[in-house]
């Protein structure tokens, strides 16, 4: 049984005991450089509650995450200390980042880091080195020179939690991962807010053993930006459908896809592990090399059908889903595609196509 | 390149394209009657649709006698111009097309294909072009490149990365850095370096050598035009103004579609020309202008002539548009002497690719200067990057010039998110607001 802690009470702990907490919103940036400042990043992708004030602030077809991000920054909460950062993903929060930062006004900093898009070479790779460099330079603005050798720890162990976060992910896709749905994805979700060393600690403290373990449960691939609602996960975990790989923006898309070698220089670790990041809808890169990945995942962890769990008005989500699902039907793999909105349970309809998809999967296991 | 389809195409464009207008005009129908609200038409109109109706008519001899790029309205054309590429707009395609009223109609192709209605219907009218091959324009051709930049949105990328996918067609995207604040010398450095690289590919599509000098002709023709452009522009300033930000709409389209080609630079002249001959005789778009609105957002194509009714009947006239003034208002960074960082410059910071204190900056010294009485915004399902924002720059507006304004929720080409009802009702209370307020000033 995993011991993960609650992530409100977790921050709210680190920020009595005058940890400078930032809040971090989707999806890709260079955590290592926080964790160098000393900041600890609380990423926030969809904080519960109600979307009271951020309506007043956004059209009805901004996706959930944009606007219950807002509603979480419209709150004031007093955790976050140290400011916002907004990485670039997609244009609703590149739009929210200058609507919070130049017209809604927060008491505290907000920043942001632009992610290249397209395809990458290496004039791409000398921009992102360069980003990184004026990164630094903003915070140290406000948080004093940054110590190198700090910076060369932190990358050692944001090294340390890929390599065990890859080899939890490969035992996962092997039937050697004892976890249900639910508990593997709080695991990989504990690392949007904990200390890395805290982090660590607890991935270490899954134990991988040698041998699969016995799995006779219909396999299938998650695709999206996050991973199904806990009450949908319980669900598959009910009906004995293991979520076996992963292909989301807040799981597998932000682990590099090979190890990496140990860090010697910072910089050029940083930038390395960017550009071997898998291929995600929000960096807008080839649709062959997206679809040859997904493809090798599917074959990797042999999942019988893929889930698309779509966010609602997700744009760069959209756009990639309708060809993936053409190439993934032309090559006879059974798909779902569900809307979420995040929150709110899991509705009848819901329910029954997700044990349609369940008997169809059985069925091809019998036959 | 084939000699028969270049003698062809010369052919068209010689005699074709000529006769071809000549019988257009003899065949035109009596035109429609203008509402006693509206001043005299533009004459420049009549040259527009000629310029359009020939660049569409001759893009169908055009395969096989010069590469055609479909290229996005923000992306750096100078460049492909130097190769002497023939250039599509898909966006004015889609315009054209919501402009018909039959934008639901292509959109439906795109998601009975699986497209999702929630996408950008500019992409979606595209797509189910490209999926059915109907257009209003008679005939596109395929091409052979396409060329976007993420300057607008990021929509655009996954648009052009659909179709590429689908034609199995290459793809060059110039990636601009959004400005947060300001644009770094990282930034520039970047998209200046991105330009020098596309140039063995464009080399290589286009079976051209690139030359320098023929770029800086073209950067000097497109700084031209954009200057006119903002001329023009500014003319609006006058009272009464001399066309409607609805006229504008129209006449936006060879600044965006034909820019760095000698037929842009030469239209915004004779424009430019009747325009100031208006202000100078006082001849207003409409017959009595008693309130003056800026517009914001793209235009919603299928109700332009409903709108621009509606308030020329109350007196009211749009005299300016963020969305018009955005091919000018960066044109001041190019320079033929250092040609790739100033694209960088011009091509990075466009409205669209800056943050939102720019752009409640450039609308307040709009209203300023072209004398605003109050404010209508499209925000139109569409565009996240136009819209996202809307309700707080809104505020700020209204907060510190004590600016009417009203939030018209809608599409730019999908007429089926439009309710007329609701809007009517918006509308007329907006009008009534203003005029009480500006009776009391
Ligand atoms: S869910 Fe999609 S649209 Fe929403 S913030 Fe994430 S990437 Fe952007
Ligand atoms: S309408 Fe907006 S989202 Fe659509 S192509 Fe234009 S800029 Fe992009």
């Amino acid at each position: 049984m995993m011991n993960i802690p609650n992530r409100k009470e977790y921050l709210q702990q680190q920020s009595q005991s005058g940890q400078q907490i930032m809040g971090v919103l989707p999806a890709l940036y260079p955590r290592e450089m926080l964790w160098a400042f000393d900041i600890l990043p609380a990423e926030i992708w969809d904080p519960p509650g109600d979307i009271l004030h951020a309506n007043a602030h956004l059209q009805a077809t901004i996706c959930p995450v944009v606007k219950r991000s807002l509603e979480f920054i419209l709150k004031e909460p007093d955790i976050i200390n140290a400011g916002y950062l907004f990485p670039h993903t997609c244009d609703s929060l590149q739009n929210l980042a200058t609507q919070v930062k130049d017209l809604i006004g927060v008491p505290v900093p907000v920043y942001s880091f632009y992610n290249p898009k397209g395809e990458f070479n290496r004039t791409t790779r000398q921009y992102y080195t360069d980003i990184l460099g004026d990164f630094q330079t903003i915070l140290e603005q406000q948080h004093g020179s940054l110590d190198r050798k700090k910076l060369s720890t932190a990358c050692k162990l944001g090294h340390k939690i890929d390599s065990r976060r890859l080899e939890l992910q490969n035992a996962r896709m092997t039937d050697r991962l004892p976890l249900s749905n639910s508990e593997y994805f709080q695991l990989i979700r504990a690392g949007e807010y904990l200390q890395p060393e805290d982090y660590l600690k607890l991935l270490d403290a899954i134990s991988i053993p040698d041998e699969p373990i016995p799995n006779d449960k219909a396999r299938i691939m998650v695709s999206g930006i996050l991973p199904p609602h806990p009450d949908m996960l319980e669900y598959f975990d009910d009906l004995h459908l293991s979520l076996v790989a992963d292909d989301l923006l807040a799981g597998s898309r932000r682990i590099p896809r090979i190890k990496l070698d140990p860090p010697q220089d910072p910089m050029e670790y940083l930038t390395e592990r960017f550009f071997l990041l898998p291929p995600c809808s929000t960096k807008a890169g080839s649709l062959d090399e997206r679809f040859r990945y997904l493809n090798k995942r599917i074959g990797n962890s042999q999942a019988q059908g893929v889930l698309f769990n779509i966010v609602k008005f997700c744009e760069p989500e959209l756009f990639d889903h309708h060809l993936m699902v053409k190439a993934l039907k032309d090559t006879g793999i059974p798909v779902l595609s569900m809307d979420t909105e995040l929150q709110g349970g899991l509705s009848g309809q819901d329910k029954t196509r997700i044990e349609a998809l369940g008997e169809l999967l059985r069925d091809r296991m019998v036959s | 390149m084939s000699l028969a389809k270049s003698l062809k195409f010369k052919f068209m464009k010689d005699y074709g394209a000529p006769a071809l207008l000549t019988f257009q005009n003899f065949k035109k129908r009596k035109p429609r009657p203008i509402p006693e609200a509206f001043g005299p038409p533009l004459k420049a109109n009549q040259r527009l649709k000629e310029i359009l109706t020939r660049h569409y008519f001759l893009s169908r001899y055009v395969p096989g006698v010069k590469k055609v790029a479909w290229v996005t309205s923000g992306a750096p054309v100078e460049l492909l111009r130097a190769f002497d590429f023939y250039t599509i707009y898909p966006e004015n395609h889609s315009a054209l097309v919501g402009a018909k009223k039959q934008g639901a109609d292509y959109c439906g192709i795109a998601e009975s294909d699986g497209f999702s209605q929630d996408l950008c219907s500019y992409a979606r009218i595209d797509l189910g072009h490209m999926l059915s091959g109907k257009t209003p324009a008679g005939k596109l051709p395929k091409p052979d490149l396409l060329f976007c930049s993420n300057n607008i949105c990021q929509t655009v990328l996954y648009w052009y990365k659909a179709i590429a996918h689908e034609l199995d067609i290459p793809l060059i995207h110039f990636d601009a850095p959004f400005v947060t604040t300001q644009q770094t010398e990282a930034d520039v450095r970047y998209m200046a370096q991105q330009l020098q690289d596309m140039i063995p590919v464009l080399e290589r599509i286009s079976g051209k050598i690139f030359y320098l000098d023929d770029l800086e002709v073209i950067l000097k023709r497109s700084m031209e035009s954009s200057q006119t452009w903002g001329t023009i522009l500014k003319e609006m300033q006058a009272k009464p103004a001399p066309m409607t930000i609805f006229d504008a709409f129209g006449h936006l389209a060879p600044i965006v579609s034909l820019r760095g080609l000698p037929v842009a630079e030469d239209y915004y002249h004779i424009l430019l020309e009747e325009v100031q001959d208006r202000v100078a005789r006082g001849i207003g778009a409409i017959t009595e202008e008693r309130y003056r609105l800026i517009w914001d957002n793209i235009a919603i194509w299928y109700k332009v002539r409903y709108l621009a009714t509606f308030f020329a009947e109350r007196k009211m006239n749009f005299v300016s548009a963020t969305y018009t003034n955005a091919w000018a208002e960066t044109t001041g960074y190019l320079d033929v002497k250092d040609p790739w960082n100033s694209m960088a410059k011009t091509y990075g910071q466009i409205i669209l690719n800056n943050n939102l204190k720019h752009r409640l900056d450039l609308m307040k010294s709009m209203i300023n200067d072209y004398g605003v009485h109050g404010m209508v915004m499209h925000s139109t399902r569409s565009c996240k990057p136009y819209s996202v924002g809307q309700f707080d720059l809104r505020k700020a507006l209204n907060t510190e010039l004590d600016l009417p304004a009203v939030i018209l929720d809608a599409d730019i080409a999908d007429e089926r998110v439009w309710s007329e009802q609701q809007i009517q009702t918006r509308l007329e209370a907006f009008c009534e607001t203003l005029e009480d307020q500006v009776s009391a000033t």
